[in-house]
């Protein structure tokens, strides 16, 4: 077939234009496309909602889709496999170790490493990405406001010193925000590391369509709302992609991933509904990837006394705890393909198990709940207002869950009167603490347990308006700055015992993403780490 | 004539002025916060941040001079950087501009060149079949749900019987011809790139059908009603008395007065054509202004709302402006009056 979108046998497009008549264009009727054809078998294509991104400089990143291509074109020190979100795995480190007095880690420096223009990776290119992230002051420089300095120590050797050795920094130098730049190059592009970067650095729109990276691919082009292009990197230390290019479709309906999907004009389709999913069982052209994800939907409950009285009492959250049907909203929500954490820990980070929530966590038991609310002082329940945006999370919108748990929590008497919004008034309610209810989602921007708890114990609890005790912000200290797994996963249960014990956050669903792949591609990996997947192994089979 | 066009001018000044104001105020008395739209969990929750942010874009300056450096920026035709994009709006726009404008002309195109002569067909041939095809596809036009139709169309066209393209302008892996105007059919005319232009040709006529079908009903039937009064007009009786062939009573006496209410409206069509796409868009992966106008009031995003708002201010009045023109081609008694 010269071209996917015409079966021989058919009318042809010629005839359909035709037909269609009177368009002016007739005359302009395409032929097949032999030399696209060619293309096609060495680009990988696919679809993606690619809407939100705004850079592609890794110092500056923030969204959400934006990260799987910074990942795939630049390395970080110290990275994840897909699947294992607790161990580290070597980037251009090849080992780490925190010095004795334990203010720094030391990081050995990956010899032989070349970037796409044939310079080589050194530590001076190391010292250099970090401090632009430092100096260029955007989001990400957040996460890292605890790194003092970056010291060489010797050619293969790097410290990096901590103005607060307790918090986590590892774990935050996966995320591609900490990508290794190629310093030499992108000095002549205007960049800059120095403590003026914030207003001298002018290499961000160089990187919003190029990349000056060490992964196996680089990026060629960013056309705003329409693609996304990645060229293999010719001078990648490892074994090369079996593809030449990748082409990051934008397309935000998922109706027309699926179409084009089984026409195979797109290899993969990221933003499919578990609706579509299941349309595709049994395809045998296409397989279902499904990968656990970190993120979650979670219903946020007010402890106000003055926006609702019956909420700020701790028994009545608690019965609200005992009232949901756990089981009822995975399944019947989001066909089962979804886990459930404890609390603000998903599934699959150290210390948090499906296990444990069963042995932790809240647990549907209606009898409970009437209890609850009689202990209260409300045993003919109580009122409440429940507020939620119009979109929707893997595909489970936020009015059909909020219907659910309207539905499950009258069984004991408690009416959630449901109160749809726009998301961006949401948030700004919600960040001033003025709601009394609300759904919605979380992603952390980095796969470290500080950075759910911490947001828990202080963000999140002022817009809650609960006052966590001192003995749980003293568990998350201790817990973030605990470096043995082992033990840290003890202090980690503590911390979530005390979240289900406050009972203002209720985690709902943590979906496992599907991901439809043509069996054409092989080495296809999604991960959950905040990049979406890896695609240095990918190739046509 | 002369002072007709000077009060035109004035009163277009008047209105885009006031569109903007307007929209300005909605904007602005909705609780989002941009800060919150754009900034992650962190950052927002981060005063020092919140407040770099505000004052980076002028947020924290009072509603009455935020305005006023919005119009003092129009006068320099600078319509300030983009909250989401973090770039000049106009460079935004520029980029969005050209796919849309390419979709609503081909739209527009087809809904008049198919239009008004089944219009025509259907009044001076009423009551007969093709009287009955006009009507229903006019009224399928008019009645069909845009985002519905355009699924529909995809999944048959497309997914069904494989004969036309998918979403986008063009195929994936079509390269782009140099950038010029933006329009894709154009820019490959200039750069003699055959292959791509029939792609994007052939890319272009599920959305475009979609997009013309309401505006389509629409002309269909304001000709065919405008054409029916004109054939009872006196003057038609006296031209069939005269004893002049059909065809030329049709199109030289009766056509010419029916046509300036199917101006007025072809007019009011292309520009809602041109503002208002989101849903096709949104189907066809289309990369242009709708979507973006969509996206940019969701993240309250307000230089480009308030761009988007003068523009639209503007296309409307010029193209009613040449509406009013085309009426004294049509009906020389108005320039009189």
């Amino acid at each position: 077939m010269s071209r996917r979108y015409r079966t021989p046998g058919t009318t042809s497009r010629r005839e359909f234009i035709v037909g269609v008549g009177a368009l002016g264009v007739a005359g302009l009727a395409p032929f097949p496309g032999i030399v696209q054809a060619q293309g096609r078998k060495n680009a990988l294509l696919i679809g993606l909602d690619i809407g939100d991104s705004i850079t592609f400089d890794p110092a500056r990143l923030a969204q959400y889709s934006s990260p799987m291509t910074v990942h795939n074109a630049y390395d970080t020190l110290v990275t994840m496999a897909p699947g294992d979100y607790i161990n580290l795995k070597p980037g251009l480190a090849t080992s780490w170790e925190y010095r004795p007095d334990g203010k720094a880690i030391r990081f050995k420096i990956r010899q032989g490493a070349k970037f796409a223009s044939g310079n080589a990776v050194t530590v001076d290119d190391v010292k250099w990405s970090i401090e632009r992230v430092m100096n260029l002051k955007d989001q990400p420089a957040q996460y890292i406001a605890h790194v003092d300095k970056v010291e060489i120590v010797s050619p293969d050797t790097v410290d990096i010193v901590m103005k607060d050795p307790t918090q986590p920094l590892l774990t935050i130098l996966a995320a591609p925000s900490f990508s290794i730049l190629d310093s030499k190059f992108m000095m002549t592009q205007g960049a800059t590391a120095a403590a003026d970067a914030k207003e001298a650095d002018k290499a961000t729109a160089w990187l919003n369509s190029n990349s000056a990276g060490s992964a196996p691919w680089t990026f060629t082009a960013w056309e705003r709302n329409q693609q996304i292009q990645l060229a293999r990197n010719a001078n990648y230390r490892g074994e090369k992609p079996g593809y030449e290019r990748i082409v990051i479709r934008h397309m935000s309906e998922s109706a027309a991933q699926l179409l084009a999907l089984k026409r195979g004009d797109i290899d993969i389709a990221f933003n499919l509904i578990p609706e579509q999913i299941a349309t595709l069982r049994g395809d045998p052209q296409i397989e279902i990837i499904g990968t656990p994800s970190l993120d979650f939907i979670y219903m946020a409950v007010s402890a106000n006394a003055e926006a609702n009285p019956a909420l700020a009492k701790k028994a009545n959250r608690h019965a609200i705890g005992a009232a949901i049907d756990y089981d009822g909203i995975i399944n019947s929500l989001i066909g089962g393909s979804a886990v459930r954490p404890v609390s603000f820990l998903p599934v699959g980070v150290n210390g948090s198990t499906a296990e444990l929530t069963k042995q932790i966590g809240f647990q549907q038991d209606l009898a409970k709940a009437k209890k609850l609310l009689a202990d209260a002082g409300n045993p003919e329940g109580f009122s409440f207002e429940l507020t939620y945006s119009n979109n929707a999370i893997a595909g489970v919108s936020y009015q059909n869950l909020a219907q659910k748990l309207q539905g499950d929590l009258a069984r004991v008497g408690i009416k959630a009167n449901l109160n749809p919004i726009d998301q961006v008034n949401l948030r700004t309610l919600f960040t001033q603490g003025k709601l009394q209810a609300v759904l919605t989602f979380w992603n952390p921007p980095a796969v470290e347990n500080q950075l759910w708890a911490s947001a828990t114990v202080n963000r999140v609890a002022k817009r809650v308006h609960w006052t966590p005790p001192d003995e749980m912000m003293k568990v998350v200290d201790a817990a973030s700055a605990e470096r043995d797994l082992a033990k840290a996963a003890v202090l980690w249960r503590k911390y979530q015992e005390g979240m289900v014990d406050a009972a203002n956050l209720f985690v709902l669903i943590q979906p496992t993403y599907q991901i439809a792949v043509r069996k054409s591609v092989a080495g296809f990996k999604p991960t959950a780490a905040g990049w979406m997947a890896e695609l240095g192994a990918t190739k046509p089979v | 004539m002369l002072k007709y066009l000077t009060n035109r001018v004035v009163t277009a000044f008047v209105m885009v002025l006031l569109a903007t104001l307007v929209i300005f105020l909605i904007a602005n008395t909705a609780p989002g916060d941009p800060a919150l739209a754009q900034l992650g969990d962190l950052a927002a929750s981060n005063p020092e941040f919140v407040k770099a942010f505000r004052t980076k874009w002028g947020l924290d300056l009072p509603l009455w001079e935020r305005y006023w450096i919005f119009l003092k920026g129009v006068a320099h035709g600078d319509f300030g950087i983009s909250i989401m994009s973090q770039r000049p709006v106009l460079d935004d726009i520029r980029d969005f501009a050209p796919a849309t404008i390419e979709l609503a002309t081909v739209a527009f195109l087809l809904s008049v060149i198919v239009g008004i002569p089944l219009g025509i067909l259907a009044a001076v041939k009423r009551d007969s079949w093709i009287d009955h095809v006009a009507r229903f596809v006019s009224l399928i036009g008019v009645s069909a749900p845009t985002f519905w139709l355009a699924f529909v169309m995809l999944a048959v066209f497309y997914g069904w019987l494989e004969i036309a393209p998918g979403p986008g302008r063009v195929d994936p892996i079509a390269f782009l011809p140099p950038k010029v105007t933006g329009l894709l059919l154009i820019d490959c005319v200039l750069a003699g790139d055959w292959e791509t232009l029939r792609d994007a040709a052939a890319h272009l006529v599920l959305p475009a059908t979609v997009l013309a079908a309401a505006t389509l009903g629409l002309i269909t039937r304001t000709t065919r009603a405008s054409m029916l009064e004109s054939l009872a007009q006196d003057y038609v009786r006296v031209a069939r008395a005269k004893g002049l062939p059909e065809w030329r009573i049709v199109l030289g006496h009766a056509l010419r007065n029916a046509l300036i209410p199917v101006v007025t409206l072809g007019g009011l069509a292309y520009a809602s054509l041109l503002t208002g796409a989101v849903m096709t868009e949104t189907v066809f992966s289309w990369p242009g202004l709708g979507r973006y106008t969509f996206r940019s009031a969701v993240a309250v995003d307000f230089p480009a709302i308030m761009a988007i708002t003068f523009i639209v201010a503007v296309v409307y009045i010029a193209i009613n402006f040449l509406v009013d023109m085309s009426y004294a081609f049509l009906d020389p008694r108005a320039v009189k009056r």
